[in-house]
């Protein structure tokens, strides 16, 4: 066990920064669900958690990347964010072709009349018994901002860990854990499916972030009582 | 719509309370009966005990999910197992790290448990207070799963290394990266019961049965991971008896389906198409 002093209250507040990052940014995915996988929904087509974990593990292992090469905090959380952005980013650009080529359906999403950033009007493209379909440009900006929000999360998670305990894998491991905790938090406070930052159910946030302050003090607190065995 | 799970009403032929003491006690007693044998005797053949220890936590976290999802919560079911198994991972390195420290691997499990325990039922108060979920049974459903998760990946945990030292598990079973492995296996055997047999018929014999079978097979990867850690021995045995779970508990399961479903015929190969 290592001694109490300075450094640990900066470890706890890294950790609990990285949780409420995590969970704020499960927020702006776009998550469909499946109501997307068939179409009759905007976003990606598979649940909250799913999503989460994918950019947040991705975010992991980019982080531990260049922690092997360097100790520099900022190199580090940059190279978390961008490797998660890249994860979610190429998952919605694939999902994206099959919408558009296999599927044929319009993106439209039926949240805002125009997107906010294309200006474009979305109702007349948005098919009768749905709630939109695809993943419109506003949501594709969102779900971005949300990937890279999880991977500097878990990058920031990553580094405290690992400077306490020295040992990666099992860093590795419990930056998981403390991980799927939040996203799933988040992911109950969502309920279901939401489209990205322009989403009614977005304002919910505060909610989410209450929740996750809470447990992640508590698996803070535990995250730096271990040690690195061997 | 009134699908209220065990609390609710639904036909539950086990009582929650009573799995659960099942589940703690079975688990625990499994898990020292198994470190203790092989400490005792000096052999690591009594490994596959922490496997078996495992099933009874399984089967108290399988109910807890049924008893939780069945009021809805909107994420899928999914959500919840992964939720159980993060809080088990924390739960059992933390426990088993401050045992180290405190000089006696016997006080792991036990650390493990109360850390979990406590946990669990917190999340289970924010989810309902803060997040507003206002399910009856979250709280006692959410301390179920954490001590449910982390007690199955204890299990499976001592079932590789073969005995509950720190330094011993972090190597054998995270260093090697067999964690993953115990991770979604453990994640499967605690979700997808219920995930598969959800539904107005959904009975809790079903769902239970189907965790075994799960679990067998959980046991028959640790096994082959216990061949590489432990030798050819231990890992065999855990292997055939993993096997065997999977097995019985395969065709009773199939019994169960045929029993609730309708009917159950054979489509026969796929007709010619018709123009």
């Amino acid at each position: 066990m290592t001694g109490f002093d300075i450094n640990t209250i900066v470890y706890i507040l890294e950790i609990i920064v990285g949780g409420l990052l995590v969970g704020i940014g499960v927020h702006f995915v776009p998550v469909g669900g499946a109501p997307a996988a068939m179409a009759q929904a905007t976003g990606i087509g598979t649940g909250t958690v799913q999503l989460a974990a994918g950019s947040g593990l991705t975010g992991l292992l980019a982080a531990g990347l260049m922690m092997s090469v360097t100790d520099n905090l900022w190199l580090i959380l940059a190279s978390g964010a961008v490797g998660a952005g890249i994860m979610i980013g190429s998952t919605m650009l694939t999902g994206s072709w099959i919408y558009a080529y296999a599927v044929g359906a319009p993106f439209a999403s039926a949240k805002v009349n125009y997107d906010p950033i294309t200006g474009f009007s979305q109702p007349p493209y948005v098919a009768q018994g749905t709630v939109g379909q695809g993943i419109p440009t506003i949501c594709f900006v969102s779900g971005l901002i949300g990937g890279m929000m999880g991977g500097l999360g878990g990058a920031m998670i990553y580094y405290p860990l690992f400077l306490i305990n020295g040992n990666a894998a099992l860093s590795a491991m419990f930056a998981i854990g403390i991980f799927l905790v939040n996203a799933v938090l988040a992911s109950w406070n969502i309920q279901g499916t939401i489209e990205g930052f322009h989403d009614p159910k977005f304002k919910k946030w505060p909610f989410a972030f209450r929740a996750c302050a809470v447990a992640s003090v508590l698996l803070a607190l535990a995250a730096v009582l271990i040690t690195g065995g061997a | 719509m009134s699908v209220g799970g065990g609390a609710g009403g639904a036909p539950s032929a086990l009582d929650p309370k009573k799995l659960r003491i099942y589940g703690l006690a079975g688990s625990v007693v499994g898990i020292y009966l198994g470190a203790i044998l092989n400490s005792a005797l000096d052999t690591t053949l009594f490994s596959f005990i922490g496997a078996v220890a495992a099933i009874f936590a399984v089967l108290m976290g399988a109910n807890a999910v049924r008893r939780v999802c069945a009021y809805g919560i909107g994420t899928g079911v999914p959500s919840i197992g992964m939720l159980a198994l993060g809080m088990g991972i924390v739960a059992v390195m933390f426990g088993l790290s401050i045992a180290e420290a405190l000089g006696s691997w016997l006080l792991g499990p036990i650390i493990i448990l109360v850390y979990a325990g406590v946990f669990g039922y917190i999340i289970g108060v924010i989810a309902n207070k803060v997040i507003k979920f206002n399910i009856p049974v979250m709280e006692e459903g959410n301390a179920d799963l954490s001590m449910a998760g982390a007690l199955a990946l204890l299990g499976w945990s001592f079932a590789i290394s073969g005995t509950l030292g720190y330094v011993d598990i972090v190597n054998d079973v995270l260093m090697t990266g067999y964690i993953a492995i115990i991770f979604i296996a453990g994640g499967l055997a605690i979700l997808h019961p219920f995930n598969a047999n959800l539904g107005p018929d959904e009975k809790q014999d079903r769902t239970l049965v189907n965790a075994v079978m799960v679990s067998g097979l959980a046991m028959v990867a640790t096994g082959i991971a216990a061949i590489l850690t432990q030798g050819l021995a231990a890992g065999l045995l855990q292997l055939v008896i993993g096997f065997a779970i999977w097995f019985y508990f395969f065709k009773r399961y199939y019994q169960l389906v045929k029993r609730d479903a309708a009917a159950v015929v054979g489509t026969g190969l796929l007709p010619p198409t018709v123009q």
